[in-house]
């Protein structure tokens, strides 16, 4: 906020003249004088961006005047100056809403002077909290996912339902089909959009952390248990809690879950108070859950309880439509990222685009799109420029580069860690190494988690 | 003439020199403070004390503005005595000085 429109309805005109003097002296304050209730009401509906209310007015008090402000108006700051100290009299006003409550002494116009400092800096904040959320939720509006096959169409419409209610949503897919992009694009498309989204990756955290991270913990609850920490629930309370990977959840942990899910309430470790909690739950996972249960790696009670509103993402290689599109998408967003002038495709490369299997799906597909760009001369992405990401390409281009062992391991452990969604099990199964190896060279930060 | 019973000083600070502010607020106080305290004087003339009370009420922030210390209290007693009700003797005589003391404020003023 530039300019502060603020309102003064004071009937003390030598009071009114010394304070809109004192006002006046910041440039970016605008004071405008009301010697009654009835005038100022009268020109409520402009706007304001504060108002300085006199407590008693000839024809009103302070708080009959607040209250039919913030009928109007509730959150307009609204600072009561008053003639008299009377806690009881500021502690009513402040319960319905006022801002602030000023005596009229020696120490008044700074106190004034100071909290419209204060509302000015929220103001700001606020707007460009408003702005940012506005991005984002640009950023996650449906329109943005791009495809027209009648795959995505589907996933369009089971998101805009979804959106619209509190239902629990489970998200299937391979690998880099979106999953992530999907539970986003629910989130900022619903009405608790303003809320948090509270994202965790199950298969990314070693099992005997995860609890506390998902319930939070007391301090000295465990032997490195520092500090009180809040866990996930607590922290997306009123919002959404994304559990990706959730098919990679411990057992004994999917029982605490579902004991979670059932009360509405969580208990940090450590503690014995349940805390209730209000959080819409979205869950991924790139395994098929029903064959899970039957294999006895997942509760049936939390399968169900989970289900809600299930999704299931296409591969890119069932969008046969959308490739195309997806990738002139990803390299045009590439273009303009990084100030590129225009690059087409060749007709080869666009043929062998269309002809790859895309395990690695979307994902792949940018990655791919990206280092072509990049790759490309003379304005043109011709065939050679597309490196698809296989394994055995990637392993060639690393032997020749002459590293060290522990350096050629923390490539190859980060390379498969980020092909597997960050599943730590899963890797550990892949490489033939013990998943606690793994979870110890993350936490030493030898290894990283893209 | 008598020692004055005003100070600027508070009026002074924040108009930081700029003696065209001074003279504008005392121009108001001047307009409209006589007015008021013949409200005041009326209103418990009539034993209308919550008027004289509400009326005590709006004079004392220009009190304390102008500086007018011998009556910081009594105009506060005032605006107490009528809430409260009460009329007697001492309101009589905390009037009395109220009107002695803005009464001379006021010509002080006039002077400058």
């Amino acid at each position: 906020m530039s300019l502060m429109k603020i309102f003064l309805v004071e009937d003390s005109i030598p009071y009114a003249k010394f304070l809109s003097y004192h006002l006046g002296l910041n440039p970016d304050n605008e004071v405008e004088h009301f010697s009654d209730a009835k005038s100022f009401l009268a020109q409520l509906h402009r706007g304001p961006d504060c108002v300085l209310l006199d407590y008693s007015l000839p024809d009103s008090t302070g708080i009959q005047v607040l209250k039919r402000i913030k009928a109007q108006q509730p959150d307009l700051p609204i600072l009561i100056v008053s003639g008299q100290e009377d806690v009881g009299t500021a502690v009513d006003l402040l319960r319905e809403g006022a801002y602030d409550y000023i005596v009229k002494d020696e120490n008044a116009k700074d106190r004034i002077w100071k909290a419209l400092n204060n509302i000015r800096e929220n103001a700001q904040l606020r707007k460009e909290l408003d702005v940012l959320r506005e991005e984002v939720n640009l950023k996650y509006d449906f329109s943005n996912i791009i495809g027209g096959s009648p795959g995505i169409k589907k996933v369009f419409k089971l998101i805009e339902k979804a959106s619209q209610t509190n239902i629990n949503v489970s998200i299937t897919g391979e690998t880099g089909t979106g999953k992530e992009l999907v539970a986003k694009a629910i989130h900022y498309n619903s009405r608790f959009r303003n809320k948090p989204l509270v994202s965790i990756n199950i298969a990314a955290i070693p099992a005997e952390l995860l609890e506390s991270e998902l319930f939070g913990h007391e301090k000295g609850a465990f032997t490195g248990a520092a500090s009180k920490r809040i866990g996930k629930f607590e922290e997306a309370d009123g919002g959404t809690i994304f559990l990706d990977e959730i098919g990679e959840m411990d057992i004994n942990l999917q029982a605490k879950l579902l004991r979670v899910l059932q009360e509405k309430e969580v208990t940090r470790l450590g503690s014995n108070r349940p805390l209730k909690f209000n959080a819409r739950v979205l869950v991924a996972t790139h395994r098929d859950l029903k064959e899970e249960v039957r294999l006895g790696k997942f509760r049936e009670d939390l399968y169900y309880r989970l289900l809600g509103l299930p999704i299931e993402l296409p591969p890119l290689r069932e969008r046969a439509g959308d490739i195309m599109m997806l990738a002139k998408h990803f390299l045009n967003e590439f273009i303009k990222d990084n100030g590129f002038s225009a690059i087409r495709i060749s007709p080869e490369a666009q043929q062998r685009i269309l002809s790859y299997p895309w395990p690695g799906n979307v994902r792949e597909l940018k990655a791919v799109m990206e280092l072509a760009a990049v790759l490309s001369d003379n304005g043109v992405l011709e065939e050679k420029d597309l490196n698809f990401n296989s394994v055995s390409d990637e392993i060639d281009t690393l032997v020749s580069e002459g590293l060290s062992l522990k350096e050629y391991n923390r490539r190859l452990i980060e390379h498969f860690l980020r092909k597997n969604d960050n599943n730590v099990v899963e890797v550990a199964k892949k490489l033939e190494i013990g998943k606690s190896t793994l979870y110890r060279m993350l936490k030493n930060n030898e290894i990283k988690i893209n | 003439m008598s020692d004055k019973v005003y100070d600027l000083a508070q009026l002074e600070e924040l108009g930081g020199g700029d003696a065209e502010f001074v003279s504008m607020m005392v121009m108001t106080f001047l307009e409209h403070t006589p007015g008021q305290l013949e409200e005041l004087k009326n209103a418990h003339g009539s034993g209308d004390l919550a008027t004289m009370g509400a009326i005590a009420h709006k004079i004392k922030p220009n009190v304390d503005m102008f500086g007018i210390s011998a009556i910081v209290q009594d105009i506060r007693d005032l605006e107490q005595m009528g809430k409260n009700g009460i009329s007697n003797a001492e309101t009589a005589e905390k009037l009395d000085k109220v009107d002695k003391e803005l009464t001379i404020a006021f010509e002080q003023l006039k002077q400058l």
